[in-house]
């Protein structure tokens, strides 16, 4: 497996969808089971590859390995350079996975207007996108793939979203493309303030030396918002609800486990270890709105009334924790940020493909107009509420293990971050503590409201069916993996822990 | 088996998972297997427990040990000999580098856990199964009920503050699913979520206080550790002080004190073999077990050896009352109960607080089993007696006759609840009581008195309603089955035997000398003797409780007073509006954030951030239009166009030649042209 | 003294006169049922005068003639070969456009090759008086193309209008170099340069002058704002092959002028140049796209489309006099900028020619539901838009990128503030783009006739070629990149 170790593994994860793709828009139109048919093969493949890769991953080794470095664009000496380290490991390991599960998911429920082709099309070159970003260790290549992903998504709520897709589809294309064009700025103006590099380690090794202090704060302010906008944290979260709600399930399930974690990732890999020192000064800011993120989302969830939206309301509210974790700048808390980035795929994911699939059944996702769910469909309800809880952090489960520590990591900051650090983020966490509470209350109330108490007399003679078999294949995975991660959570924190005490342990 | 405890744990977990997968094909539904799975454990536990009784005995022969137990000898004594735990652990996470583990601490407090929580799980797994005989969900009842049991006892055996958050909240769970039972009626799952929302209210305090002591100790769950640094007061007492005063709103949340009981009477919407489950070994208990698990750091945050006052003990003393109060004004046997349980609660709370540790866990073990005794042989009456009602005054009244057993029962657990000897609560409540006057908590001696009286008058009161005069309700009343008597049997039998594990009037001392900890915990605790004036005080005190009762209810004597004195009447509304405590948390706070503040949240994002967004958006249209209309057309081709018009040509190529169009375009551009290199040059 | 001539150094251009004189010959010879045929002979014309090319470059040497007033050098080259590829594509655009016409054919081509002459001496005009030759050899031509559709009132409107601002933008520029002439007595940029150095203040006033002129004139050729408002109506009003060729190659020739210009001749009177640039980039940028928003005919979203990213294209101009490195890069952005964008905008109008064919109209609301009945082309238009976009890894993401590289290169605050204006109109832009995204994919097919679209080989071909070239140096830019950095003087 030399070859294999030696950069092709993981060029396959990266393109094996690209060619899956091609495969599928060259399948005749008529032959809808053949198209389908490549697409899972090619999703499985792929996730084959980075199991492969995660079998031969070296976990003592805290730097990058299965990499290459080949020329690309000379010209402006930005290279082909991908590498797996235990921040990007995990990450591509989920991307890869609920691409696969969500291919599974969509066997026979495609949304209208149906044009499986497309559809899968779409969802293959999202995953090159995903896939490349969490090991592009060039930050054009990175610039690159961030940005695949944002055509197919677009198209996706655009042409398969709900009643308001259109405007929901360019509001997310242009509040993204807006980040990322600062963003692409403050990487040229690091290049050339800098050391006249693209490469990511390189950049990381020097910690930002020789940039001028307030210039580092500057270039992170381009990178903050391109990250901020994709996270989304508040306030530039407004096109997240949008793009949820009238996305496709599978479009949504997406968005919430892959996309958004492109930009904490972004921070994780970018922004953080290149320039400390404006970190440190950013990190109240940040941390700050991370909280409000929090207790925001989880007013903003309360008020709502439709499934969907509220559930997208949620992930303002998770992605908060996540980012406060960032923002203390300490193993524990960067470490909590990549449990929960996992942790919140899995279960808003699931939330996201429950919702669609009580769509589906009842025509509606208003939560007055549904209820008695366990009476009608026992193991769908029970499934909820078992998400339900997880997402709520239940220790236990996984979404625990982002949080807590998280916050434990807001008790005591890393060194050197401006003000006074420690009343400021402790203060961050007794709010966001706060904010767990009401997540138990909106996430319970609508558990409540959709699957206890009796059936709603417009549905008394309407017969629901129980989880489909695409339904539980799709599901059964997530769910295990909830539980698996949240019994012993070092099947992720063994991953990341050295790669993050190497980069923030200092 | 003080070295495979995780065995005790593993049992119903592995139990849970079996029922939910193959239960509903089992000929007894799962019920089965809940039972043995619980009973291995507790045949387990036992083991663990005498195992541990002859650890601390051996310990005991090789050196002065004799002397504990004697008094305030025992300060001198009781640590020449340390007994230390017995901890496994592995890793369970790490960062940093450093490894987080999960494992077992065995110690007398663990085996004492061990042995209730198993031995009443047990019979209430045998009690429901006649108690929930042909439930629409008696499968997932009973899965849920191991999943119960295991998070406990996980809570229990934790070697770490972590471990036992994890168990702690997943007691919570357990009791969310079982007090929603039958979530079809709103009350049950409203209940539920009030419990839920309850409880993690207060556990927000529990997480911080988890995290300060992390810090506090030098980065580190393990309790052991935590406790050592806390007592050895590192970092300063103020830490300390804070990390208590959090831990301390964690129990206030869990074990249903003042002012967060509030959820605690409505959890009666569950199956009463939850409610015994409950209230007597599980949910509940954890508060009181996080309490003398971490004791190290209340004894140092709250500086208990100091005397006085401290929010502990004050917290505990404040409950004893208000819960008391309220068992007066219920007419359902349940609630009644359940309040006396809150009251009951602030006995090992306030225990705790003034420095009885021994005497607070003791009374956690003796009121298990007489509290589990009461639900029980409530759930017997409504099940057997009053057609699965539970209000004493309409259903229920003279079923002595009809219930023998149960109602024999019942005494002796009312008996023991009333503090009245030879029953255990004498034993143990007393002990509190004296206590907190040798450790200079003379108000707390008091109020325990005061407790004493009012447990006595509330108890006689419901049991007066329920076995006493004519039957009120219908159907034919009669004895409930085996399955449901034994455990009331077994538990009455504990009820009386138990006390005299610590029967200081015999100089019986066992309970301390077995289980209180010789290892990380304070040196200067304080076993005062027994004293026969105090003991005698708290008995007539419980009898004096007793006898007024009698007199007002078996007499008639004071009738009517509500109705003659209005204070009297005003008292009366007040403690049947519950303090007025739901009103404030559902109607004021909760309903506050989740109508007006969420709305305002939403109505903020809807129409200030994103209307800043939109508000681009459209802009951008805006101008679009404004250059295209205004500047592109108006003013270059509108102003040619106008020339057009006027000169009044119409159709084909000469239009366009004639119109004055090109004229136009020349001015403009040499205009342009022009003006810019003047600029230019002024400029450069 | 008669001058040496390189006639190797010359193929190209004797080549493509050769092939122009066939052109015209054969259209007199050829009875009308062959006419179609001069087609072929100028398609090889165009693909003749490319191997001549090559060979120059295989030989590499840089090779100057006439004392320097022509040079063929890699800039050189690197121009010619990318006019004749583009006319090339533009063949491919008109045949079956002017054959299904029922106008007269054979000038059409014996235009086109004339105009690509000019273009092609124009990348090796190091002269005034050669440039400006060669700029009308370009500009004459097209002129009369843009009128081609004889009893279209609106063509004829294009093509006088266009006639009229070319030729008073001629004047201007040539009132500009005769003072520039005046100036420096000589009409030789690298004399030129030289002299400028050296000039008391009142004469460097003049020269600053003469250089807006100059420059001016160049800003109706490459119809930046505010010398912008011929190019909308000429673009909707003529052929649409014709629009793709003026928006692309005399666009491009335009360009090639300036850079020539102002590098070799102006380079040193920097203070005089870049301001007005710079203006000149901002208005386009902000002016094109503003407008863009508005259109509802795709042409003229096209039209106005081009000049904002003509803006895009001025914006290295504006800092390259900031420092010798910074002038480097923006010289390669601009060549790489230009290149990238004549494949996306040709594509673009490629697609369109296909379309229309059906639809009989330019409306972008005629475009709704494309995405249903011809797949094929929806895919490609919306690659071409969103390459126009910027959007990786489509080709356009490069050419901007470059272009902000060439800011971030210069470190000055004029710079800063020009690459905000730039990345802000960047967003706008895609507001547009996506718009016709929306039709063809979000929307319901408007018109009845749903059958899959069969569309002629030639232009076939010609979007193939240019969506190759779109996806192609999206995912891997170093070919272009590679000429880009080759571009040199």
């Amino acid at each position: 497996m030399n070859w294999f170790d030696s950069g092709w593994g993981l060029t396959a994860a990266v393109f094996l969808p690209g060619v899956g793709m091609l495969a599928v828009v060259a399948a005749p139109k008529a032959d809808e089971t053949l198209q389908k048919a490549i697409a899972l093969v090619t999703t499985i493949a792929t996730f084959g590859v980075t199991i492969a890769l995660a079998v031969s991953f070296n976990y003592d080794k805290s730097g990058l390995q299965l990499g290459t470095d080949k020329s690309w664009i000379d010209v402006i000496n930005s290279r082909f350079h991908i590498g797996l380290d235990g921040i990007s490991l995990p990450m591509l390991i989920l991307s890869a996975f609920i691409t696969m599960l969500c291919v599974i998911y969509s066997w026979d429920h495609f949304p209208e207007p149906h044009n499986p082709k497309a559809f899968l099309g779409l969802i293959l070159l999202l995953e090159i996108g995903m896939n490349g970003t969490f090991v592009a260790q060039d930050l054009i290549l990175f610039f690159v793939f961030f940005e695949i992903v944002l055509l197919p998504m677009f198209f996706m709520i655009g042409v398969w979203g709900g009643p308001n897709r259109e405007y929901a589809s360019i509001k997310f294309f242009l509040f993204t493309l807006f980040g990322s064009a600062l963003m692409l700025l403050s990487f040229l103006a690091l290049y050339f303030i800098g050391p006249n590099t693209f490469d990511i380690p390189k950049l990381a090794a020097l910690h930002g030396a020789g940039i001028v202090h307030s210039t580092q704060n500057l270039i992170f302010a381009g990178m903050f918002l391109g990250f901020a906008i994709k996270v989304p944290m508040f306030p530039f979260h407004t096109w997240l609800p949008d793009a949820h709600t009238e996305a496709p399930t599978v479009g949504s399930v997406l968005l919430a486990a892959i996309l958004l974690k492109l930009g904490t990732y972004g921070f994780i890999r970018i922004a953080l270890p290149i320039l400390p020192q404006a970190a440190r000064d950013w990190a109240p800011w940040i941390g700050l709105l991370a909280v409000i993120g929090i207790i925001y989302g989880a007013l903003g969830c309360l008020a709502q009334r439709d499934m969907k939206r509220l559930i997208a309301f949620s992930s303002v509210a998770h992605m908060g924790f996540v980012m406060l974790g960032v923002a203390t700048l300490t193993t524990f808390g960067i470490n909590a940020a990549i449990f929960g980035m996992v942790a919140h795929g899995l279960i808003t994911g699931m939330l996201f493909f429950i919702a669609g699939s009580v769509q589906e059944r009842f025509e509606t996702r208003q939560l007055d107009r549904l209820g008695g769910l366990l009476t009608q469909a026992p193991k769908l309800g029970w499934i909820l509420g078992f998400c339900a809880m997880a997402s709520l952090g239940l220790p236990g489960l996984a979404g625990f293990w982002g949080e807590f520590p998280a916050l434990l990591s807001a008790y005591n900051p890393a060194k050197g971050i401006s003000g006074n650090e420690f009343v400021v983020f402790r203060t961050y966490m007794a709010v966001a503590a706060v904010g767990t509470v009401l997540a138990a209350g909106y996430l319970l109330w609508m558990l409540q409201r959709v699957a206890f108490g009796t059936v709603k007399p417009e549905w008394e003679n309407v017969h629901i069916h129980d989880v489909h078999v695409p339904e539980w294949i799709a599901w059964t995975p997530m769910l295990l993996l909830i539980v698996a991660l949240g019994i012993y959570p070092n099947l992720i924190f063994r991953v990341t822990d050295g790669t993050v005490t190497r980069l923030f342990g200092g | 088996m003080l070295d495979y405890a995780w065995i005790i744990v593993f049992l119903p977990a592995l139990s849970f998972v079996v029922i939910l997968l193959f239960g509903k094909k089992l000929p007894r539904h799962g019920s089965e297997i809940g039972i043995a799975a619980v009973g291995a454990s507790f045949v387990l536990a036992c083991i663990a427990v005498v195992q541990w009784i002859s650890r601390v005995e051996n310990a005991s022969e090789s050196g002065g040990f004799k002397a504990l137990g004697k008094g305030f000898l025992a300060k001198a004594g009781a640590h020449e000999v340390v007994v230390k735990p017995v901890v496994h652990s592995v890793t369970w996470w790490q960062n940093g580098g450093m490894k987080i583990g999960a494992g077992t601490q065995i110690d007398g407090l663990a085996v004492v856990l061990l042995l209730v929580v198993t031995l009443v799980s047990l019979l209430v797994h045998i009690y429901s199964t006649a108690y929930m005989h042909g439930d629409r969900r008696f499968t997932y009842f009973f899965a849920a009920l191991s999943l119960f049991t295991a998070s406990m006892l996980l809570l229990v055996v934790a070697d770490n503050t972590l471990q036992l958050l994890v168990g702690w909240e997943l007691v919570g769970l357990c009791s969310f699913m079982l007090i929603g039972h039958w979530w079809e009626e709103g009350v049950n799952s409203d209940a539920a979520l009030k419990a839920f929302f309850t409880t993690r209210t207060g556990d927000i305090g529990l997480m911080i206080g988890v995290i300060v002591t992390f810090f506090a100790a030098g980065q580190t769950f393990n309790i052991v550790s935590i406790n050592e640094a806390a007592l050895a007061g590192n970092g300063g007492h103020a830490i300390w002080l804070g990390a208590a005063v959090c831990l301390l709103v964690g129990i206030i949340g869990k074990s249903g004190q003042f002012p967060l009981h509030t959820w605690l009477p409505d959890a009666m919407a569950g199956p009463t073999p939850v409610s015994a489950l409950i209230h007597a070994a599980t949910m509940v208990v954890a508060g009181v077990y996080l309490g003398a698990r971490m004791y190290g750091v209340f004894w140092q945050g709250f500086s208990i050896h100091a005397g006085g006052v401290n929010a502990m003990a004050l917290i505990g003393g404040v409950t004893i009352i208000i819960g008391a109060l309220l068992a007066f004004v219920q007419d359902d046997i349940k609630k009644v109960l359940a309040y006396s349980t809150i009251s009951q609660l602030g006995y090992m709370v306030m225990g705790l607080g003034v420095g009885a540790w021994t005497a607070a866990v003791f009374h956690l073990f003796t009121h298990a089993f007489f509290k589990a005794l009461l639900f029980l042989a409530a759930g017997s009456i409504s099940h057997s007696g009053s057609h699965h009602s539970f209000d004493m005054k309409r259903d229920m009244g003279g079923l002595r006759k009809y219930m023998p057993i149960t109602f024999a029962t019942f005494m002796i657990g009312s008996a023991a609840l009333a503090g009245l000897p030879p029953f255990a609560g004498f034993f143990s409540k007393d002990e509190i009581i004296a206590t907190a006057g040798h450790s200079g908590y003379t108000t707390f001696l008091y109020i325990g008195l005061v407790g004493a009286f009012l447990t006595a008058a509330y108890m006689t009161r419901a049991v007066y309603y329920t076995f006493f005069g004519e039957f009120r309700g219908h159907g034919e009343p009669h004895e409930s089955p085996p399955a449901i008597t034994i455990p009331l049997v077994v538990l009455a039998v504990m009820s009386v035997l138990t006390g005299w594990l610590n029967a200081t009037v015999i100089h019986v001392e066992k309970f301390q000398q077995w289980f209180e900890p010789r290892f990380a915990f304070p040196t200067d605790v304080v076993h005062p003797s027994f004293e026969w004036g105090m003991a005698g005080i708290a008995v007539l005190v419980a009898l004096a409780g007793v006898g007024v009762a009698y007199e007002y209810y078996w007499r008639g004597v004071g009738h009517g007073a509500t109705e003659r004195n209005p204070l009297a009447r005003a008292g009366y509304t007040f403690l049947l509006n519950k303090y007025y405590l739901d009103d404030l948390y559902e109607r004021v706070i909760v309903a506050g954030i989740k109508g007006p503040i969420a709305r305002a949240a939403y109505w903020t994002n809807q129409n200030v951030i994103d209307a800043v967004v939109n508000g681009v958006g459209k802009g951008a249209v805006v101008v679009g239009r404004f250059t295209y209309d205004v500047i592109d057309q108006q003013v270059v081709d509108g102003a040619v166009n106008g020339v057009a018009e006027a000169s009044g040509e119409t159709g084909g190529l000469l239009r366009y030649m004639q119109s004055g169009r090109v004229q136009w375009y020349a001015a403009i551009l040499f205009m342009a042209v022009a003006v810019l290199s003047l600029a230019l040059i002024v400029f450069s | 003294m008669n001058p040496h001539i390189d006639y190797h150094a010359l193929a190209p251009e004797i080549v493509l006169s050769a092939a122009i004189v066939v052109v015209l010959v054969a259209d007199l010879l050829f009875p009308d049922r062959d006419r179609w045929q001069t087609s072929r002979i100028a398609t090889l014309g165009v693909l003749g005068a490319l191997i001549p090319v090559l060979t120059l470059a295989a030989d590499g040497t840089d090779r100057s003639m006439f004392g320097g007033a022509y040079v063929v050098d890699n800039y050189a080259l690197v121009f010619k070969g990318f006019f004749l590829v583009v006319t090339y594509v533009t063949i491919l655009l008109s045949s079956d456009y002017i054959a299904e016409g029922d106008y007269y054919q054979g000038e059409f081509w014996f235009l086109l090759l004339t105009s690509v002459l000019g273009m092609v001496a124009m990348a090796s005009a190091r002269d005034l008086i050669t440039i400006f030759v060669a700029l009308e050899t370009i500009s004459v031509p097209t002129f009369v193309l843009a009128g081609w559709r004889k009893h279209d009132v609106r063509s004829n409107e294009a093509s006088i209008k266009y006639y009229l601002i070319g030729v008073l933008s001629s004047a201007v520029m040539l009132y500009g170099m005769s003072l520039v002439y005046g100036v420096t007595n000589s009409t030789l940029l690298t004399d030129i340069a030289q002299k400028a150095g050296s000039l008391s203040g009142s004469m460097n006033n003049l020269l600053i002058v003469a250089i807006f002129l100059t420059l001016g004139g160049f800003a109706f050729k490459v119809s930046a704002v505010p010398f912008h408002f011929w190019a909308p109506d000429t673009y909707e009003g003529a052929p649409t092959p014709v629009t793709a060729f003026l928006s692309v190659a005399s666009k491009a020739g335009g360009f090639v002028a300036m850079l020539t210009i102002v590098y070799i001749g102006f380079y040193n009177s920097g203070n005089s140049w870049q301001p007005v640039l710079w203006a000149l980039a901002a208005a386009s940028m902000t002016i094109g796209n503003l407008t863009a928003l508005r259109q509802t005919n795709i042409i003229r979203m096209l039209a106005y489309s081009s000049i904002a990213q003509g803006g895009f294209i001025l914006v290295p101009f504006a800092v390259a006099g900031d420092s010798r490195p910074a002038a480097a890069s923006a010289l390669e952005a601009v060549v790489i900028y230009i290149l990238i964008y004549a494949a996306m905008n040709l594509g673009a109008f490629a697609v369109v020619i296909a379309v229309a064919r059906r639809t009989r109209s330019a409306e972008i609301r005629s475009f709704a539901g494309l995405g249903q009945w011809s797949p094929v082309l929806a895919v490609l238009l919306s690659f071409f838009l969103f390459s126009l976009a910027g959007i990786p890894p489509l080709a356009g993401w490069f050419a901007k990128f470059v272009m902000f590289r060439a800011v971030l290169d210069a470190h000055t605050s004029a710079a800063a503030v020009i690459g905000v204006i730039a990345a802000v109109n960047s967003v706008i832009a895609l507001f547009y783009y996506a718009g016709i995204a929306r039709q063809i994919w979000f929307r319901e097919p408007t018109l009845d006739d749903r059958r899959p679209l069969e569309v002629p080989p030639a232009l076939n071909a010609a979007i193939a070629l240019c969506a190759a070239a779109v996806v192609v140096v999206g995912v891997y830019p170093q070919p272009f990149a590679k000429l880009g950095e080759l571009a040199h003087f």
